[in-house]
C-alpha cells in the first residue's frame, strides 16, 4: 500500500540546511498498525506529513496505492487525502465553534455528497466513538479525551484506507489516552492500515510494527508483540 | 464543496464574527444607500422639470437673443447675462404677419421689490402681452387677463401668482389692492392659478405680470425683448415654425451667413433633450460619488478578509488536510466577502428606500407640484450588482491568499 524509496526531506531556512529525512525506506502492507518512534526532532512528523500527501520529499519516490506522488498534482493529492485517508492531530484541530456532528461532516463536504447520503455516515461515526449524547454540542466546549475522540470520527467518517495520527495521546490523560488507543485498536481489527507518531512506549505497544527514527534516518524496523488492553466494557 | 454546503459554511464564517461583519458591511450599506438615494431624487427631479416644461405646451417655439456658438449645452449669451439689443419689436411684428404662427408673445423680465403695506419682496416680474397668456396656456384663479389697451395705454395693472398673493394679502381678495412695483403704484387685477415651474426655472406662483410697455420702458428703460414666445398654428409642426422664423429674422437683420445669427430659435423638444441631458449629466455626476464611497467601503472589506484570512490560517490548513482544494478554499472566502457585500447591499437598498420614501413626503408637500416617488428598478438592479461585484472584487485578493496556503505551514500555525 505505501512504498517508499530512498525519501529525502531538506528544509532551507536562509543558508542553513536540514536534512530532516535522508534516504528512507520501508514499505508498509495494508492493515499494519505502524507506531513510528523516535528522538524530537528526529523527523517523525516530516515523514508523516509526506506518506499523508501534505507535503512533498526532496528526494526519493513514494507510491501510495500504486500511485507514484510525483504525478500526481496538488488536487490530485486533495481528492486522495479526502477519500484514502484519515488524520488525527496532537492539537485535535477540530473547528472549535462549530457543533461535533458538523466537524465530523467536514470531509464529506470536500467529497460532495449529497447531504442525504452524509446524515447516517456521519451518525456512525460519532456513535462508533461513544459521543452521540454530544452530537449537537460545540466542539470548543467538549473535553481533551471527547474532542480527540471527534477527530477520530471526523479520520474514519469518509472510511478511508489509512488513518495517520502524530501523537494522538500526547495532550490527553492516561485515561483519556487509553480510550483513544482503543479506538484506533478496534478500527485496525476493522481492516484500516494506521500509522501513528509516538513517544511513548505504553502506546506504541499496540502496533504490531515498530519503526525508530533517528537524525532523519530508520534506526530500526521491528515486528513486535501486539499488546491487548481493555476490551468491550471499556467505555462502561 | 457544493454550493449549498459553500454557502453554509460562508453564513457560519460571518456568523463568528457578527459584529465585525456588520461594522465591514457598514461601508458599502452607507454607499448603496446613497447611490440608491441620489438615483431617485435625480429621476423624479427629471420628471419633475420634463413634466413642467411639457406642460407648457409642445407647439411653442422659443427665440431668444444671441447665437449660441459650440456644442449645443452652451446657452446663448443672453441667458448668461450678456446684454443683447437685437431682438425688437419689429421682429415681434414681422413674426406676428407669419402664416405658420398662432401667436407671438413678447417679453422682457427682471428682479424688482414688490411692496404691499408691511410686506416688502424681492420678485422676478415679466413684462407680457394678451398674447403670453394665450401660448403659455395660463389660468386665472380670479379676475382678469390684460386686453391690448393695458399694453397700448401703459395702464398700471398687473396679474400675479398665487403664492405671491397669499404672502401679499393673506386671505383677503388681492384683485383691486394697490400694491408698489418699484416706483410704480400698480393695481392688481388678476391671479394666477397654481402653475409651478415655467421655462428657465421662473417660479410662476411668486411672479409679477406687467403690461409689456410699463414693465419694459418705465421699469427697465429698454427697448428690446428678453424673449420672444411664438406658437405654431395647429396646421404646421413646430420645426416648421422655427424654420419659418430663422428665415424671417434673418431677413429682418440682413444676415445672410448662417454662422452669424445673432439669435437662437428652439423648439420645445430642443428645450426638453437638453434639460433631460442636463439632468441625467447631474444624475450620474452626483452617482459618480456615491461610488466613491463604495469603493471605500470595499478597501474595509478586502481588510476584514486579510486579517480573518490570518486568523484562520490554522482552519485552512485543517480544511485542506481533509482534502479541500484551493478551489474549494477560494470559493468559501470569495463567498463570505460576497455575501457581506450583498447583505450590505440588501440593507443600503432598505434604507435609501427609507430616505426616498422620506424625500418624497417632504418635497411633494413643500413642492406641492407633482413630486413623483420614484425608485428605479435599474437603480436597485445596479446597487444589487454592484454591491456582490464589490464583494468579488474586494474579496479575490484575500480568498487567493488564503487558497495558496501551504497545509503544514497553516497547521502549524498558532
Ligand atoms: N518548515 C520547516 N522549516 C525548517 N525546518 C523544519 C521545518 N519543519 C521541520 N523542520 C526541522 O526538521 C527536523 C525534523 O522535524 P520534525 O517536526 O519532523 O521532528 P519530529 O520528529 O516530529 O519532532 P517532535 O517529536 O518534537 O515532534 C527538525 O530539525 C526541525 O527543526
Ligand atoms: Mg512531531
Amino acid at each position: 500500500m505505501i512504498e517508499v524509496s530512498k525519501l529525502s526531506k531538506d528544509y532551507r531556512d536562509d543558508g542553513t540546511v536540514t536534512h530532516a529525512l535522508r534516504d528512507v525506506s520501508f514499505s508498509i502492507k495494508p492493515g499494519e498498525f505502524v507506531a513510528i518512534m523516535g528522538p524530537s526532532g528526529s523527523g517523525k512528523s516530516t515523514l508523516l506529513h509526506i506518506l499523508s500527501f501534505l507535503d512533498r520529499p526532496t528526494r526519493g519516490i513514494y507510491t501510495f496505492l500504486g500511485n507514484d506522488m510525483q504525478t500526481l498534482v496538488d488536487h490530485e493529492l486533495a481528492y486522495t487525502r479526502n477519500k484514502e485517508m484519515g488524520f488525527i492531530f496532537q492539537s485535535f484541530n477540530l473547528l472549535s465553534r462549530a457543533s461535533v456532528y458538523e466537524n465530523v461532516e467536514l470531509p464529506l463536504l470536500y467529497a460532495h455528497m449529497p447531504v442525504g447520503d452524509r446524515r447516517h455516515l456521519v451518525e456512525a461515526a460519532i456513535e462508533s466513538v461513544g459521543l452521540s449524547d454530544k452530537i449537537l454540542v460545540e466542539a470548543g466546549k467538549l473535553s481533551g479525551g471527547q474532542k480527540q475522540r471527534v477527530a477520530i470520527a471526523r479520520a474514519l467518517v469518509n472510511k478511508p484506507q489509512i488513518i495517520f495520527a502524530d501523537e494522538p495521546t500526547g495532550n490527553l490523560d492516561s485515561h483519556s489516552g487509553a480510550q483513544v488507543m482503543e479506538i484506533l485498536q478496534k478500527l485496525n481489527d476493522e481492516g484500516h492500515t494506521i500509522i501513528l507518531v509516538t513517544h511513548e512506549t505504553y502506546t506504541a505497544e499496540f502496533a504490531d510494527r515498530l519503526i525508530k527514527i533517528r537524525d532523519g534516518m530508520v534506526e530500526s524496523d521491528i515486528r513486535i508483540e501486539k499488546r491487548r488492553h481493555g476490551g468491550k466494557d471499556f467505555f462502561k | 464543496m457544493l454550493l449549498r454546503d459553500s454557502f453554509k459554511t460562508a453564513v457560519h464564517g460571518l456568523r463568528h464574527a457578527k459584529v465585525r461583519s456588520l461594522l465591514t458591511m457598514l461601508g458599502i450599506v452607507i454607499g448603496i444607500a446613497s447611490v440608491i438615494l441620489l438615483m431617485s431624487i435625480g429621476s423624479s427631479a427629471q420628471s419633475l422639470i420634463l413634466d413642467q416644461v411639457r406642460g407648457i405646451g409642445s407647439d411653442l417655439v422659443f427665440i431668444v437673443p444671441g447665437a449660441t456658438k459650440g456644442s449645443r449645452f452652451s446657452s446663448p449669451p443672453s441667458a448668461q447675462g450678456i446684454i443683447i439689443k437685437t431682438l425688437t419689436e419689429r421682429d415681434a411684428d414681422a413674426l406676428r404677419r407669419e402664416q405658420s404662427l398662432l401667436a407671438v408673445a413678447p417679453e422682457v423680465r427682471g428682479q424688482t421689490k414688490v411692496v404691499y403695506q408691511n410686506n416688502d419682496l424681492t420678485v422676478t416680474f415679466g413684462g407680457v402681452t394678451h398674447e403670453f397668456f394665450i401660448v403659455r396656456n395660463l389660468e386665472l384663479s380670479s379676475g382678469r387677463t390684460f386686453t391690448e389697451t393695458d399694453v397700448r395705454s401703459f395702464n398700471h395693472v398687473a396679474v400675479i401668482g398665487s403664492k405671491l398673493a397669499e404672502t401679499l394679502f393673506g386671505s383677503q381678495t388681492a384683485v383691486d389692492k394697490t400694491i408698489r412695483v418699484k416706483n410704480l403704484s400698480i393695481r392688481v387685477i388678476g391671479v394666477l392659478d397654481e402653475e409651478g415651474l415655467g421655462p428657465m426655472g421662473v417660479d410662476q406662483d411668486n411672479m409679477v405680470l406687467l403690461p409689456l410697455s410699463v414693465a419694459q420702458k418705465q421699469l427697465l428703460g429698454i427697448d428690446y425683448y428678453n424673449l420672444v414666445t411664438a406658437q405654431a398654428n395647429s396646421a404646421y409642426t413646430a420645426e416648421f415654425a422655427q424654420g419659418r422664423i430663422v428665415s424671417v429674422l434673418r431677413q429682418n437683420h440682413r444676415i445672410t451667413d448662417p454662422d452669424k445669427d445673432d439669435f437662437t430659435v428652439q423648439t420645445q423638444e430642443d428645450a426638453l433633450s437638453l434639460l433631460g441631458d442636463i439632468t441625467s449629466i447631474m444624475t450620474v455626476f452626483l452617482t459618480s460619488i456615491a461610488f466613491i464611497s463604495l469603493v471605500v467601503g470595499g478597501i474595509g472589506i478586502m481588510n476584514i478578509m486579510l486579517v480573518s484570512v490570518v486568523e484562520r490560517t490554522k482552519e485552512i490548513g485543517l480544511r485542506k488536510a481533509l482534502g479541500a482544494t484551493n478551489g474549494d478554499i477560494l470559493q468559501q472566502f470569495l463567498l463570505e466577502s460576497m455575501l457581506l457585500t450583498f447583505l450590505g447591499g440588501v440593507i443600503g437598498i432598505l434604507i435609501g428606500a427609507f430616505f426616498v420614501t422620506l424625500a418624497y413626503l417632504i418635497l411633494s408637500n413643500t413642492l406641492a407640484t407633482g413630486w413623483a416617488f420614484s425608485l428605479p428598478p435599474s437603480a436597485i438592479g445596479l446597487a444589487v450588482t454592484v454591491s456582490t461585484l464589490t464583494g468579488v472584487v474586494f474579496g479575490l485578493y484575500p480568498a487567493r491568499k488564503a487558497s495558496r496556503k501551504d497545509p503544514i505551514e497553516a497547521l502549524r500555525y498558532e
